[in-house]
C-alpha cells in the first residue's frame, strides 16, 4: 500500500499523525502520532500545544524509556489499532488502518495552491516558504513534484519559530534538489557552519558515540536542513508510488545488536525514510560472528544522508536475517520503533569516518 | 427554528470557512457569512487572498469594489447554489448564506475552544495565547466565568500571528452588559482603549464619515468598551444570545419590504443592540422619508451600530422599511439596515443608523 512519507493524516478521533514511510503493510499506514488531544489521553511529560480549538499533547518519543513506555501503553490500551505486531518483522510498528483515517492532507495540492497566492498577500513565513521553493525549482525539478507539509500546509505555524517543511517527490528529483542545494547561492539562504554545529554538539551533548569532530563532519555537509530568511527549513525526499523499495512481505529474523565497520557501496536510497545504505567489506566488530551484511536500513531521520558512496562507516544496529523474493541476506536496521522503548535505542548510531 | 451560537466557525466539505451569522436559524440550515472561499471554482482579484488550510482562498470583504463584488457574488451563486438561502419569510431579493447540515465538515465552537485553551499550562502558551489567557482572567474579574465566554476566528483556528486580533465571545446579553459595565470602570496594566486618532482612522473607513458627525462619533465610540487593546493586540468582544433570550425567532414572523425609508425615533430599549442581528426598540418614531407608518424597531446586521444609542436617546436610520406579520400577535413595522444584499447596490452607502 502506498501513502507518501511525511503526509499528515487525522484519525477519526482527532489524533494528528505523520506518515512515516511510503510503502505500508496491508494492515495500515505506518505513522508517528504528532498531536493527541488531551481529552483523549493523559500522557506524561509531553509539551502541550493549542491547535484547532484543542489542547493537544505534542507526542514525542524522545523521552526517557519509562515515560515513552507509559505513553505508548496508554495509546495502545485505548486505541489498540495503533499497535501493529508485524509477524514478518517479529517487531511492532505504529499504524493507522485505512478505515480509521478521517482526513489525509494533500501536500502537493497545498504547494500548488500556495504558489498561486499573490506575493503581496503572503506573510513573511509564507514568503520565505515561497523563496525556498523557488530555489528548489531552479534545480529543474517540476513544481508538481514538490509539496508542503506540517504547519506550513495546515497554516498553524508561528512566525519566526516554525520550520518550513518541503517535500520532494521522486528519488531522482530528490538527488537533483540536494545536489543543487550544495552549490546554489542566495543572500537569504544559510547553512549551519562548522562552528555552529560544534556549538550545537557542545550545548546538546548530541551523542556519546560521536566525537565533536565526527559530528561536525557528518552534519555540516548535509543539505536537507538549512535557514531561509531566518526560518529553519527541512527537505524531505519522498518516493513516488512506482519506486518504493521496502517490501513488507520479506521475513525478518532479529539476531543481535551488532557493531560493524564497512564501506558504502550504494547510497542511492540514503535520502529517504526508510532508506538504506548498500555496504561491502563488512567487518563485524561486536555482537555476532563475522558474516556478509548486505545493507544498513535506517528509519530515523538523523541517519538519512549520513554517508556517501565509497566512505568508511561505523554503525550499531539490529542485525537481521532476511528472506526475500530475491534470496536470503543479512542487514542491519537502525531506528525501528522499539528502539524508543528498549536499551538498544541508546546504542544505535551510524557515522561516516572522518577523512 | 434552531438556535446556534453566532461567531462559531464552520468549515464545509468543499473547503469554505464561514462564520455563523446570528443566533436564530431556519431548520436544517445555519445562516453564515462566508469568510474564506477557495479559489478553485471562483476567484476575484478585488478580494484579498490568504493561504489557509492548504488552500488559496479569497477573503470575502463586503467593502471592496462594488461592481467587482457584484460579479463575484453572482459567480458564488452559480458555483455554490447550496449555500445561498432563499428565505421563505423574506422577499426574494434578500440575500442570505447558509450551510445545509449535511455540508458541514467541522464546527469550531468558541466555548469549547476557550475551555481547552484555559486548560493549557501557561508555560506552553505562545505570546498571543498568553494574552488571550490573561484577558480572560481579567474578564473573570467582571463576574464572568470561563463557561460564559468563548474565543473565535484566528485564535480558535490556530492561524493567528503574534499581534493578531483577539476575538472573544460572551454568551448571554445580560453577561455581556455586565462585562461592558465592568470595563467602563476597570483598569489593567495591559489594557488600553483606542485613542481619538485610532477611532478617527476607523471613522474614515466604510462610509462612516458620511454617516456620523465626527464629534458625536468620537464621543460614542469612546463609550463603547467592546473593543480595545490588550498588550499590543486589538481585542473585540462579541455577544451571542442564549436560546432563552432570543429577541426574534426565525420563522415566527414574515417580512414584506415597503421600500427605502429614513426614520427618526426615540430608543425605548437597547438591550439587544449588542447582538447580530441587533435591535433598537423605539418608543416613538417619525418617518422622515418613505411610507408614513409607526416604526417599532430598528434592526441591523452590522456590528458598527451595536451599543450606539441608549434609552431616551434619538436615533435616525436609513434602510429598508418592512411590514412584519407575526404568527401570533399584531402586525407592526420595522426598519432594517445592512442586509447582505445592501452591499451590492447604492444602499451600501445610503444605509445607516446615527445618533441625533
Amino acid at each position: 500500500m502506498y501513502v507518501p512519507e511525511s503526509t499528515l493524516i487525522d484519525t477519526q478521533e482527532g489524533i494528528q499523525c505523520k506518515v512515516y514511510a511510503s510503502s505500508h503493510p496491508k494492515e495500515g499506514v505506518i505513522v508517528k502520532p504528532k498531536y493527541i488531544p488531551v481529552d483523549l489521553l493523559e500522557l506524561k511529560e509531553l509539551k502541550k500545544r493549542y491547535i484547532l480549538e484543542k489542547c493537544m499533547h505534542r507526542f514525542n518519543l524522545f523521552n526517557s524509556r519509562e515515560i515513552v513506555n507509559n505513553n505508548l501503553n496508554q495509546l495502545k490500551e485505548k486505541y489498540p489499532y495503533f499497535y501493529h505486531e508485524d509477524t514478518n518483522h517479529k517487531n511492532w510498528f505504529l499504524i493507522v488502518p485505512k478505515e480509521k483515517i478521517k482526513k489525509q492532507y494533500d501536500s502537493q495540492e497545498g504547494l500548488k495552491q500556495l504558489m498561486k497566492v499573490p506575493e503581496k498577500d503572503l506573510d513573511p513565513y509564507l514568503k520565505a516558504t515561497r523563496g525556498i521553493i523557488e530555489i528548489m525549482l531552479s534545480s529543474g525539478v517540476p513544481s508538481n513534484d514538490l509539496g508542503i507539509s506540517h504547519s506550513t500546509l495546515l497554516g498553524n505555524y508561528t512566525l519566526g519559530k516554525s520550520d518550513i517543511d518541503i517535500l520532494v517527490f521522486g528519488k531522482e528529483n530528490g538527488w537533483c534538489v540536494l545536489k543543487h542545494m550544495e552549490k546554489v547561492k542566495h543572500p537569504l539562504l544559510k547553512w549551519k557552519t562548522e562552528e555552529e554545529w560544534a556549538k550545537y554538539y557542545q550545548d546538546r551533548i548530541v551523542s556519546s558515540y560521536f566525537s565533536k569532530e565526527e559530528y561536525v563532519f557528518n552534519m555540516v555537509r548535509k543539505r536537507d536542513d538549512g535557514f531561509f530568511d531566518g526560518n529553519v527549513f527541512s527537505i524531505f525526499i519522498v518516493e513516488k508510488e512506482n519506486e518504493t523499495w521496502y517490501d513488507w512481505d520479506e521475513k525478518h529474523e532479529p539476531l543481535a545488536t551488532v557493531k560493524i565497520q564497512a564501506e558504502v557501496e550504494d547510497d542511492s536510497h540514503a535520502h529517504i525514510r526508510p532508506g538504506y545504505y548498500g555496504i561491502k567489506n563488512v567487518k563485524v566488530l561486536e555482537g555476532y560472528k563475522n558474516i556478509p551484511i548486505k545493507r544498513i536500513v535506517v528509519w530515523s531521520r538523523p541517519f538519512v544522508l549520513q554517508a556517501k558512496k565509497g566512505e568508511e562507516i561505523e554503525a550499531v544496529g539490529l542485525l537481521e536475517h532476511v528472506k526475500s523474493k530475491e534470496g536470503e541476506f543479512y542487514q542491519i536496521v537502525i531506528g525501528y520503533f522499539d528502539t524508543y522503548t528498549t536499551k538498544r535505542g541508546d546504542k544505535e548510531y551510524l557515522k561516516a569516518r572522518v577523512r | 427554528m434552531i438556535h446556534f451560537f453566532e461567531s462559531s466557525i464552520i468549515t464545509t466539505k468543499d473547503g469554505l470557512h464561514c462564520q455563523v451569522y446570528g443566533n436564530s436559524h431556519p431548520t436544517n440550515s445555519i445562516l453564515v457569512k462566508p469568510k474564506y472561499i477557495p479559489t478553485d471554482k471562483i476567484e476575484s482579484p478585488i478580494l484579498p487572498y490568504r493561504f489557509i488550510s492548504g488552500k488559496k482562498m479569497n477573503r470575502l470583504n463586503l467593502w471592496k469594489d462594488k461592481e467587482g463584488l457584484k460579479v463575484y457574488i453572482e459567480q458564488f451563486k452559480q458555483a455554490y447554489p447550496e449555500y445561498v438561502y432563499q428565505s421563505e419569510i423574506h422577499d426574494k431579493e434578500r440575500l442570505f448564506f447558509s450551510i445545509p447540515i449535511e455540508q458541514i465538515e467541522r464546527i469550531y465552537f468558541p466555548k469549547r475552544g476557550l475551555k481547552e485553551l484555559m486548560k493549557m499550562p501557561k508555560e506552553s502558551l505562545d505570546k498571543h495565547l498568553l494574552l488571550v489567557y490573561q484577558l480572560i482572567e481579567f474578564f473573570k474579574g467582571g463576574g464572568l466565568t470561563v463557561e460564559d465566554m468563548g474565543v473565535t476566528y484566528s485564535t480558535l483556528l490556530g492561524n493567528y500571528f503574534e499581534v493578531s486580533d483577539i476575538n472573544i465571545v460572551v454568551y448571554g446579553k445580560e453577561k455581556y452588559w455586565k462585562l461592558m459595565k465592568f470595563l467602563e470602570v476597570s483598569q489593567h496594566p495591559l489594557l488600553k482603549w483606542k485613542t481619538e486618532e485610532e477611532w478617527l482612522r476607523l471613522y474614515k473607513e466604510r462610509n462612516r464619515a458620511n454617516i456620523f458627525e465626527k464629534e458625536l462619533f468620537l464621543e460614542r465610540m469612546k463609550k463603547k468598551k467592546s473593543e480595545g487593546f490588550f498588550g499590543n493586540s486589538l481585542f473585540v468582544v462579541f455577544c451571542a444570545e442564549n436560546e432563552d433570550e432570543l429577541w426574534f425567532k426565525w420563522g415566527e414572523e414574515e417580512y414584506r419590504a415597503l421600500g427605502s425609508a429614513i426614520v427618526r425615533g426615540k430608543v425605548k430599549d437597547n438591550i439587544s443592540s449588542v447582538v447580530r442581528p441587533g435591535c433598537y426598540e423605539l418608543e416613538s418614531s417619525v418617518v422622515v422619508k418613505g411610507k408614513q407608518v409607526n416604526i417599532s424597531k430598528i434592526v441591523f446586521y452590522s456590528r458598527d451600530y451595536a451599543m450606539l444609542a441608549y434609552p431616551k436617546e434619538t436615533i435616525e436610520a436609513s434602510g429598508i422599511l418592512e411590514e412584519v406579520k407575526p404568527k401570533k400577535g399584531k402586525e407592526y413595522y420595522r426598519l432594517v439596515v445592512g442586509y447582505l444584499d445592501a452591499y451590492l447596490d447604492e444602499r451600501r452607502e445610503k444605509e445607516y443608523i446615527k445618533l441625533i
